[in-house]
């Protein structure tokens, strides 16, 4: 038990599962626009397997690997470009999806109404808003639980 | 129909079941997992109520992140509850 | 007393919900299915998007959404706030 980590049962599952938990949250983002989820959805996904980690390995097992300043900036540049993508359609209204349907490269094509396995390439501003929102969740929250780890490890060494 | 009807009201007695549970519980570790089984039954809810977005981010929050903070800071704090 | 007081509480709450269930609609019955109905017509033709919830979500309300990011940038910023001294102390 010495590095905080833990039993040996839960680090040989936590090796075994967490690349299957970010692939499914990077799915669940990546299709936000087709299937159930979404940007928050898949985010939240991804920053459990990164608590997982955490909890299973202890403070030493990312140090290093996770820089707290890139989740820092990763999760304010997702901010801010939500904000910014809710600004492009300022002309007409704010939040209005300016690349719906418009027939341009960037997610625009259209979908046929009625019920369809969908269409990847459509949706406007959708997908790219469920990118944003969700490095934001998994960055910002992935902070908060190594913040929480790494920052309260003063008492416990006193 | 009927199987569907007894299946929710199974799932909503047993979410009572673990949210009384992690009240009850004097180790906040195995109180903290209640919560978590808890939380994973109001998942299994959604899904049955057709919500599949809710589900995602409920199995996601409720289940694993607010599990893995309270994990972490029941070890930094104590264990037990204090009377 | 404590404990008395407790349990009036409690079935001043339990009677109010029992209430509330006496004029319950039917389950899967709602009062209004009027937005619904426009939503689930219109999202695919004017989102071009499959998922009518991201639809709601990210076109409809956007507000919504907005509100709920600055929600979770404050829990952020409030938390890695909280924690820096600690971590300059261990600098």
């Amino acid at each position: 038990m010495n590095n905080n980590s833990m039993s040996v049962i839960v680090r040989t599952v936590t090796r075994f599962m967490y690349g299957l938990i970010i692939l499914f949250g990077f799915y669940v983002i990546m299709h936000g626009h087709l299937t159930p989820g979404g940007g928050f959805q898949g985010g939240a996904v991804v920053a459990s397997a990164f608590a997982l980690l955490l909890v299973a390995f202890g403070s030493a097992g990312l140090k290093g690997q996770l820089n707290l300043h890139w989740l820092q900036s990763i999760e304010e540049f997702g901010a801010l470009a939500f904000l910014g993508l809710a600004f492009l359609g300022i002309g007409t209204a704010f939040f209005y999806n300016l690349f719906a349907n418009s027939g341009g490269f960037l997610f625009g094509a259209s979908v046929p109404t009625g019920s369809n396995a969908g269409v990847l390439t459509a949706g406007g501003l959708v997908p790219l808003m469920n990118w944003a929102v969700g490095l934001k969740v998994m960055t910002g929250i992935a902070a908060v639980v190594i913040v929480m780890l790494v920052g309260s490890h003063k008492e416990e060494t006193e | 129909m009927i199987v569907q009807s007894i299946l929710h009201v199974v799932v909503l007695v047993l979410i009572v079941i673990g949210a009384a549970l992690a009240v009850w519980f004097k180790d906040l570790l195995s109180s903290v997992l209640a919560l978590a089984a808890a939380s994973l039954l109001v998942s299994l809810e959604f899904y049955m109520l057709q919500a599949p977005d809710v589900a995602i981010a409920e199995a996601a929050i409720g289940a694993a992140l607010t599990t893995a903070i309270y994990v972490i800071a029941i070890r930094r704090t104590a264990r037990k509850e204090e009377e | 007393m404590r404990k008395a007081i407790l349990f009036v509480a409690f079935l001043f709450v339990g009677a109010f919900l029992l209430l509330g269930v006496a004029d319950m609609r039917p389950f899967g019955e709602p009062q209004m299915a009027v937005m619904d109905d426009y939503y689930i017509q219109n999202a695919q033709p004017e989102v071009a998007v499959n998922n009518a919830v991201t639809a709601v979500v990210f076109d409809y309300r956007g507000f919504d959404t907005l509100g709920e990011a600055t929600v979770l940038f404050a829990a952020v910023v409030g938390v890695l706030g909280l924690f820096r001294k600690l971590r300059e102390d261990e600098r």
